[in-house]
């Protein structure tokens, strides 16, 4: 456990090096949010097509959706490097767990942009886009509960895009597929509201909203308190779900490694 | 039972078949096929504790094969390998804590850290208690000279400073065995001599086994008693460096410098294999021709300013292995 901690630390200090790359995200997030929000208004003063809800709480959407996004950011790129230069068989001959090596450092890296990013960004966003608080103090603590569990559910769906570079050697393509399903399946881009029914009846199937729609429609407080309890729960199942298939594909990829050599 | 005991040793790859063309790669997609090759071929040996062996062989003999298997990051195809009373392939976590594993192919440094922290990290890993580990990281920087680059990230160093740190990482938890593969690839003179006496001290000192490949027969000379060589994935030599050396390496060259210029040397028994002013190389065979005949018979006849006999280098006696020019089956004790 020791270990994965120091790594864990290990990876946030590795963050700090990095300090032109911490300016350039931070930016990056602010300026994607202002541009949204443009949009947002101007779809709104057209057409009027926000059906009466409240311009601040779309915002608060938006800007949320995007902070999230910037904190869930991962190395997408980081297994794949070490099966391409055959590095992960050295990774395998230490003593360690490979699996929560890679996640420590993720969640390392995680924190520091929890920190570093999310934090200032939140207050900027409070004093330049007039922000909403959390519905109350019980949404809030859910809204944490829920979006740990959506990092854990991207963690897992990112995981087995990562594991496919045993196999493929490349994942750009993947990487690019999977990022563009999270980005219109999760909501993070558009709130899953606005969408079609048939478009949402699929949604519903899939892992992708409860990584963000789920945490921030607790946020806003538009989740009835009933429902709350289910969607953890529906979170927790997709994350075991996941779990399990990049479980049955990391035994494979370790055994393709041992029997063919990379 | 010796430390390391592999017994009938034998790895096939599979390796798919690839047709030219855009229609062929479609048909390769499609309808895999493969082939196999066979990298190593039966092959067996023990290695007693606190032995340094020299596992040598030309490009793609199989070496790095059997350093994989013997490291557990590769199963065998047949035959059965224990290291330490464990098999490694099935015990991979419990051997990976006592063996250490230098690739010199490829760093196992973690590229972005400080080389402090990859150390500070592997301390964990292992668990290395405090004492241990402040004691190596004291030896390794006085004679690995770690000191000098431990504060800057690994993807910064220099070939020479980054086997430096992988070779005091991988000893870092006193493992009992240590496998080298090309531990001294790229590696100016100087640095390749300092790993050397490095592996030399820790072998001296602490009594661990090591196996270590390398494409430089110095290398070998200076670090390992005993050789093993194989080719086409099969053992062809298991025995000491000074038995090869004394039974292969019988020419001696003589290398004379003449007082003045000489047109036409006569020297019976001997053969002049290079000349350049007035200095002359003759090659001679030391079981046929003694040196003192050779030297009595110029000094008799010439003006002779200077005289050495060369021994062979022991690159030169691999090398006419390699080439098929020595053929082993002759009378050595260690061929199998
Ligand atoms: N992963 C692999 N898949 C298929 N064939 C392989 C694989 N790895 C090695 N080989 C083949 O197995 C044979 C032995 O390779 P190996 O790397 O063990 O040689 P080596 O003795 O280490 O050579 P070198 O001195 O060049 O490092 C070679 O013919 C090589 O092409
Ligand atoms: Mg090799």
């Amino acid at each position: 456990m020791r270990l994965y901690l120091e790594l864990a630390k290990k990876s946030f200090q590795n963050n700090i090096v990095y300090r032109a790359d911490y300016f350039a995200s931070l930016i990056n997030a602010i300026v994607l949010i202002f541009v949204n929000i443009a949009i947002w208004k101007a779809i709104n003063e057209e057409e009027g097509a926000l059906g009466g809800l409240q311009l601040n709480i779309l915002i608060t959407y938006i800007v949320i959706s995007f902070l999230m996004q910037t904190v869930y950011q991962m190395d997408e790129y980081f297994i794949e490097g070490k099966v391409r230069t055959g590095l992960i068989s050295t990774d395998l001959l230490k003593p360690f767990y490979f699996r929560l090596f890679v996640f420590s450092y993720n969640v390392g890296s995680m924190v520091f942009k929890f920190i570093m990013q999310f934090i200032p960004a939140m207050l900027l966003s409070v004093f330049l886009f007039r922000l909403l608080p959390p519905f109350n103090t019980q949404m809030l603590l859910y809204f944490i509960l829920s979006a740990i569990l959506g990092y854990l559910v991207l963690y897992n769906i990112n995981f087995i895009v990562w594991i496919s570079s045993f196999w493929f050697y490349w994942t750009f393509s993947l990487v690019t597929i999977k990022d563009a399903a999270v980005m219109i399946l999760s909501g993070a881009l558009i709130p899953i509201w606005f969408m079609p029914t048939w478009l949402i009846d699929f949604i519903e199937l899939t892992p992708f909203n409860a990584i963000f729609y789920t945490p921030i429609l607790i946020y806003l407080g538009m989740m009835p308190e009933d429902e709350i309890f289910m969607s953890i729960v529906k979170q927790i199942l997709w994350i075991i779900a996941l779990f399990g298939i990049g479980h049955i594909l990391w035994k494979r990829a370790t055994k393709k490694l041992v029997v063919q050599g990379g | 039972m010796a430390l390391i005991e592999v017994d009938d040793l034998v790895k096939e790859y599979q390796l798919n078949v690839r047709h030219k063309g855009l229609l062929g790669s479609i048909r390769s997609l499609l309808i895999p096929e493969y082939t196999k090759k066979v990298a190593v071929d039966s092959i067996s040996f023990s290695i007693e504790k606190g032995e340094t062996v020299g596992f040598i062989g030309p490009n793609g003999a199989g070496k790095s094969t059997t350093v994989k298997m013997l490291t557990g990051i590769l199963t065998p195809t047949s035959g059965t390998i224990t290291v330490g009373g464990l098999s490694p392939y099935k015990d991979r976590k419990k051997n990976a804590s006592r063996i250490g594993v230098v690739f010199g192919q490829r760093t196992q440094l973690w590229w972005d850290l400080p080389v402090a922290d990859t150390f500070d990290l592997l301390k964990y890993i292992y668990k290395i208690p405090d004492n241990v580990f402040r004691e190596n990281m004291e030896l390794f920087s006085d004679i690995l000279g770690l000191q000098e680059f431990m504060k800057q990230p690994v993807r910064q160093l220099s070939l020479g400073q980054k086997m430096r740190a992988d070779i005091g990482a991988a000893l870092l938890h006193n493992p009992e065995i240590i496998f080298f593969d090309e531990p001294t690839i790229g590696l100016d003179v100087v640095a390749k001599e300092q790993i050397r006496e490095f592996v030399r001290t820790v072998n001296r000192e602490r009594g661990t086994t090591m196996l270590f490949t390398t494409h430089d027969m110095l290398d070998i000379e200076k670090t390992c008693k005993r050789m093993i060589i194989i080719d086409h994935g099969k053992k062809i030599y298991d025995g000491t460096v000074e038995e090869i050396k004394d039974k292969y390496g019988r020419s001696r060259v003589l290398r004379v410098e003449f007082s003045e210029y000489i047109a036409d040397v006569q020297l019976p028994g001997a053969e002049m294999i290079k000349e350049e002013g007035n200095k002359k190389w003759f090659e001679f065979q030391k079981d046929q021709t003694q040196v003192s005949r050779l030297i009595n018979t110029l000094s008799q006849k010439y003006g002779i300013v200077d005289i050495t006999v060369q021994e062979p280098e022991i690159e030169g006696v691999i090398r006419e292995i390699y080439q098929g020019g020595i053929d082993l089956n002759e009378t050595l004790s260690g061929v199998s």
